[in-house]
């Protein structure tokens, strides 16, 4: 029965077309960034850095080095966006429409609606990660050849792979991820279950992780640096270093976890104890 | 099947019912009457376990809803005024949805309900393309998937044109019939609770003014229209002979209590004045409600200090 109302309730997010602006928007993005690279001298830079370290440039300018630079930049910027605008929409837009208080006329629980309702948002996050990464690779690979994998992130990463570690790096990246998109989802899940308005919802998830993002960047806070949520979710940019520092990136998901567990039981408690009305 | 005893729901300082006791026996059709606010969506809110009472008891077919609230609803079903769908979907999937959350639902069941109700050629087409009718049926479908015993409606005729009311009305009456369903329906259309209900209770605001019959409340005062020659004197002679307490609208007067009617032509005639026409009014639900109303004025909204605990149940009538 609990599948079955999985089921049901993917049948619902699958089923609007809001759900889908966030692959859209990442085909679009995508698009434009790779023909940026493609019709101008962007690479230019690139080629110079890799040449100053005694690389043979050509071979990273390829499709997992251009897909790996578009998904850094997507996976801060829009992909919190999408996350939070379902996660907003999960409870708070039922409530708003009207189908929570039909629903909750039937003999089913506040925790296990509440439960099938975040398990399709996790889906939903899973989803959209993957499709940022395959959506990058297959785009990419129309203008760019294969070859190795560059990644450079000032300060933080500079990665060069062959073709197939670059592929299992690229894929883990994205495994990660799942991790950061589950956590702004479930935040934005979290404020769902207040009395609020779906936007309101999204609107406060997002701006906790801007917030968490300026305390990060400014340079005076470095050394407080893994107070703020936003470093651990930015783990999954690890799987680039060319030693993976696993027990610091376990770590940081553990922590993740402990927001999502934290995040999952408040907003139970305050759907559990609020009056659905019409 | 249903029982509140001393139901009271704050909203923040906001009192929205106020020591609210019922009782709805199995098969009746209870109508819950009362203007906008006055309380009747927060009770049936929390018949449903979707409002938490600040004070009392709620028991539906026999379960606690507070903590019971699985066993208390498996059957029963209910309707919202203007009722809401996934508009973006089927009303079969809409259907199949909401049935997940009662109990495996075949496929059969639904394709019966879905007769029932009369929608079949639609029940693959989205919900935005339904009128307001077929939306009514379809939440009616939707309340009969768990083939319910109890049948909860809140407003279930708004928003209908006239014939969507009487189709409403024949659909409710249908299912009282042939399925037997104690039905609880709350309305402020008094001529939709006149035609429907075999009791009723009448909430002003969150407090109930008066339980009983219809049949109740339309006896509940013994009024007789009088057509005389002289109304003013006669009931100055018969409030003189002691037989008279009231007069009203220049044409009922009410009897004191064990006088009946002949009593009073009696008197008239001895007085020498012409009874044209003597009867017991009996009142219509419209201007029994409306006296209620006068008998019982809203009070200014209450917080929790002006109205710091619960009282006992008010008296109810009769």
């Amino acid at each position: 029965m609990f599948l079955r109302q999985l089921q049901n309730e993917l049948w619902k997010l699958f089923g609007k077309k809001r759900t889908y602006i966030g692959f859209a928007m990442f085909l679009l993005a995508q698009n434009a960034i790779i023909l940026m690279f493609r019709f101008t001298n962007a690479t230019r830079p690139m080629k110079r850095l890799l040449e100053s370290n005694g690389y043979f440039a050509q071979d990273f300018v390829s499709t997992l080095t251009i897909s790996t630079v578009m998904v850094i930049l997507l996976a801060v910027t829009l992909l919190p966006l999408y996350v939070a605008l379902v996660g907003g929409d999960q409870v708070a837009k039922e409530a708003e429409d009207g189908t929570l208080r039909m629903i909750l006329s039937r003999p089913v629980s506040r925790t296990r609606l509440l439960l099938v309702k975040w398990l399709a948002g996790v889906v939903f996050s899973i989803v959209l990660v993957l499709a940022l990464g395959v959506f990058g690779l297959a785009f990419t690979r129309i203008w760019f050849p294969g070859g190795s994998l560059f990644v450079f992130i000032p300060g933080e990463v500079f990665g060069v792979f062959d073709a197939s570690t670059g592929l299992a790096r690229y894929a883990e990246a994205h495994l990660i991820m799942v991790a950061k998109a589950v956590t702004v989802f479930t935040l934005a899940f979290m404020l769902s279950c207040f009395n609020m308005k779906p936007a309101a919802a999204t609107i406060l998830a997002l701006s906790f992780f801007l917030i968490n993002r300026i305390l990060e960047e400014i340079p005076y806070f470095k050394e407080y640096e893994q107070w703020f949520v936003t470093y651990h979710l930015d783990v999954w940019r690890w799987v680039f270093i060319q030693h993976i520092p696993w027990w610091q990136m376990a770590q940081s998901l553990f922590i993740l976890l402990g927001f999502n567990v934290t995040f999952l039981t408040i907003g139970a408690t305050v759907f559990h104890v609020r009056d659905i009305k019409s | 099947m249903i029982s509140l005893r001393n139901v009271t729901k704050f909203f923040g300082k906001r009192l929205a019912v106020d020591a609210l006791s019922l009782a709805v026996p199995r098969g009746e059709i209870y109508g819950l009457l009362g203007h906008n606010g006055a309380g009747k969506s927060t009770a049936i809110g929390m018949m449903l376990g979707q409002v938490w009472p600040t004070q009392g008891e709620l028991f539906i077919c026999g379960h606690d809803i507070t903590t019971r609230r699985q066993r208390a609803l498996q059957k029963v079903g209910a309707i919202f005024e203007s009722p809401v769908f996934y508009d973006y979907l089927s009303g079969w999937r809409n259907l199949h949805i909401l049935s997940t959350y009662t109990a495996p639902t075949s496929a059969a069941r639904i394709r019966e309900v879905v007769d029932w109700v009369g929608l079949t050629g639609r029940e693959h087409s989205k919900v935005r393309t339904y009128s307001h009718g077929m939306r009514a049926r379809l939440a009616l479908a939707q309340a009969l998937l768990p083939a319910p015993e109890l049948l909860i409606l809140d407003e279930p005729s708004d928003g209908l044109d006239p014939e969507g009311i009487h189709e409403m009305r024949q659909t409710i009456l249908r299912l009282h019939r042939e399925m037997g369903l104690t039905i609880l329906l709350s309305s402020h259309l008094l001529n939709e609770v006149e035609h429907l209900c075999t009791r009723i209770a009448v909430l002003n605001r969150g407090r109930k003014v008066f339980e009983g019959t219809l049949a109740d409340a339309r006896q509940r005062q013994r009024w007789v229209r009088l057509r005389t020659s002289d109304f003013a004197v006669a009931v100055r002679e018969l409030r003189a002979a002691g037989l008279v307490q009231d007069e009203r609208d220049g044409r009922l007067v009410e009897p004191v209590e064990g006088v009946g009617t002949d009593a009073l032509v009696r008197k008239l005639v001895e007085l020498g004045l012409p009874v044209f026409e003597i009867t017991p009014e009996e009142e219509t639900l419209e201007t029994f409600y409306l006296r209620l109303m006068r008998e019982n004025p809203a009070e200014p909204p209450t917080d929790g200090s002006a109205h710091p605990a619960p009282q006992s149940p008010p008296a109810t009538r009769p």
